[in-house]
């Protein structure tokens, strides 16, 4: 968009910013609005926003109808219709999960109490610099980690330390899922046991460490409470994650279901890989 | 779920109560400050300003033209619901803790509490006359009953008792047109926080300081059900549709909130099954205790309001209404 000519020269940066506009809508109905503006840092930005309008038809007491046409007073008066961002905000998406049996969310609290009182005694030693923190954590991972694979390697053999055996195949550099390594079912402690100090990163490794099963070839119709149902049977499961299309939301056709224990996912793979569901075959693996 | 967070109070919230249809959510706080909201996404209709002190306790009548509202500025204040306009004050000696509309409109508890000197007090004002008519300042009864301190009360079935819930964890039934102590019984070991009737007034809840929720029944005070957690409880109420069951919360005393994080806290509504008293799940998301809960009427959608200040209206999603339980 131009600037306008009467408009003075201080106007005339804001004016750049924001041009041209993108919008149309797809099929499923939804509408993309492309934009360009420039930010703070005086960097062009794109920005896409998709958003998808359904009107909902709902049935109200002739009241409720009466009180929605309310002017608004107090602090809000004469604030439009349509709820205020400085007071009302979307919080992030909480899952409540229902459960028939009341102990599991104490259980997993006191197992990882458990481990984690096992863990106080334990010295954990880095693979690359033998400091006390977590191979992952190293300050010289990127220097010392990569050409020294071969070094670590025999290093760690060497110090028979408490950190997890590394595959005895000679490709060292070959990355492999932590629960594939010889010792995960007994050894998958060490770095899983964290404690309180970061969250964030002790959740994710601990997600990561988990025996994980890979299930392909599921009907469209599938939600995760259907896998959860399936694999329930084999034992107690710590996250179930359905790709789902971002547009349609409906499965994309696998699913990923982490176990706490590496023997009941093995079960479930043996038992349900090749098995019918949805009058389609199941195809169950080791997640990669 | 996604919950919708309502920002509209600057200190920790101290009730909140859905009107009879659910559609308004109304929330007051230590900050002065009614707030009434839209509950279906959100919006905020309009604040209700009168207050000089923190407000305590609010109720709204069945028709949603009144709002009655109990502050610590030993007021307590009658409201039209849809201009905020103040159309009563009652002044009293001590604040006041705990105001509820009986059930056919006609008559507004009020429970002030005691303090340098004077005693607590249980007071019913008539207020037939709406939002056009004259209230008097004095009330149709009032009683100075004996015993601990009063902490919460609501009318029963067809407003015959009030229920009032004491500092040393006892019910007691109480005539409402005598003011005589009915019965009484010691059901918590610690101070009572909440009385949330069942839609019927057969039955009630009470969450109490001692870790537990108890079901209780109006008529007899016997205990029906016992929920126990590992953290005092600030809040409790029962689901009326849908599921059975009764959602409570609390968590660390406000004062110790500082020295813990908020995972060890313990702020979540605990989801417990109203019959077989098992626990079925958990809502996270405040930052601090919870001070106090409420359900809509339809079932469909929660409120919880936090010492954090925040208002959390919960819409539940599908796969909560399908749930089984299995035993």
């Amino acid at each position: 968009m131009p600037a306008p000519k009467n408009a003075s020269w201080a106007d005339e940066v804001e004016y750049e910013g924001e041009d041209q506009v993108e919008t149309w809508t797809d099929a499923n109905g939804i509408t993309t609005t492309i934009e360009y503006r420039i930010n703070e840092d005086g960097k062009k930005v794109k920005v896409t926003r998709r958003t998808q309008k359904k009107l909902i038809h709902d049935r109200v007491n002739k009241s409720v109808a009466a009180r929605k046409k309310w002017a608004k007073f107090g602090k809000e008066r004469g604030n439009k219709p349509g709820p205020d961002p400085a007071t009302t905000t979307v919080g992030e998406n909480i899952k409540l999960k229902l459960s028939s049996t009341g102990q599991v969310v104490q259980d997993v609290d006191e197992k990882h109490e458990e481990m984690k009182a096992q863990l106080q005694n334990k010295k954990i030693a880095c693979r690359i610099c033998k400091g006390d923190h977590f191979t992952s954590k190293c300050p010289y991972k990127d220097s010392l980690g990569m050409e020294d694979a071969a070094a670590t390697n025999a290093a760690a053999a060497e110090a028979k330390a408490a950190a997890e055996p590394e595959p005895s195949s000679g490709t060292g550099s070959k990355y492999i899922a932590p629960h594939l390594r010889g010792g995960a079912g007994a050894g998958s402690g060490p770095s899983s046991g964290v404690g309180g100090s970061k969250m964030g990163d002790s959740a994710r490794e601990k997600r990561d460490e988990q025996p994980t099963l890979r299930v392909t070839n599921l009907s469209e119709d599938v939600t995760e409470p259907d896998v959860y149902e399936l694999f329930n049977r084999f034992g107690h499961i710590s996250r179930v994650f359905l790709a789902r299309d971002r547009e349609t939301n409906v499965c994309k056709g696998f699913a990923f279901v982490s176990f706490t224990m590496r023997e009941d996912a093995q079960r479930a793979l043996e038992a349900v890989d090749g098995r019918g569901y949805d009058n389609l075959i199941l195809h169950v693996e080791w997640a990669k | 779920m996604r919950p919708i967070l309502l920002q509209g109070h600057e200190r920790s919230l101290t009730q909140i109560k859905y009107n009879r249809e659910g559609d308004l959510l109304f929330s007051v706080s230590k900050d002065h400050v009614v707030n009434a909201w839209f509950s279906h996404n959100g919006e905020r209709l309009g604040t209700y300003e009168g207050h000089i002190g923190a407000v305590w306790t609010v109720d709204v009548n069945s028709t949603s033209t009144l709002l009655a509202s109990g502050s610590a500025d030993n007021t307590a204040k009658l409201w039209d619901v849809s201009n905020g306009k103040c159309i009563k004050s009652w002044e009293f000696n001590t604040a006041v803790r705990r105001v509820a509309f009986s059930e056919d409109d006609k008559n507004l508890l009020i429970i002030t509490e005691p303090r340098m000197g004077f005693p607590a007090t249980v007071q019913i004002f008539n207020v037939e006359g709406g939002l056009e008519g004259e209230h008097s300042n004095e009330p149709e009864m009032i009683v100075h009953p004996e015993g601990p301190k009063i902490t919460v009360a609501a009318w029963g079935a067809l407003n015959k008792y009030i229920v009032a819930g004491r500092e040393n964890g006892s019910v007691a039934l109480i005539d409402a047109k005598t003011g005589d102590v009915v019965s009484s019984n010691t059901v918590h070991e610690a101070t009572l926080t909440d009385l949330q009737m069942s839609t019927d007034r057969t039955y009630f809840i009470t969450s109490s300081k001692d870790k537990t929720a108890k079901l209780i029944e109006t008529a007899t005070l016997r205990e029906l059900k016992s929920f126990s957690t590992d953290t005092p409880l600030n809040s409790a109420a029962i689901m009326p549709k849908h599921q059975e069951f009764v959602v409570i919360g609390g968590g660390q005393e406000a004062m110790d909130v500082t020295r813990t994080s908020a995972r060890q806290g313990k702020f979540e509504c605990r989801f417990w099954h109203k019959i077989l008293e098992e626990e079925v799940g958990r809502v996270r998301g405040h930052f601090g205790p919870i001070n106090t809960i409420a359900i809509h009427p339809d079932g469909r959608s929660f409120a919880s309001g936090g010492e954090d200040g925040y208002v959390r209206v919960h819409h539940f999603d599908d796969d909560f209404f399908t749930f089984k339980f299995q035993i």
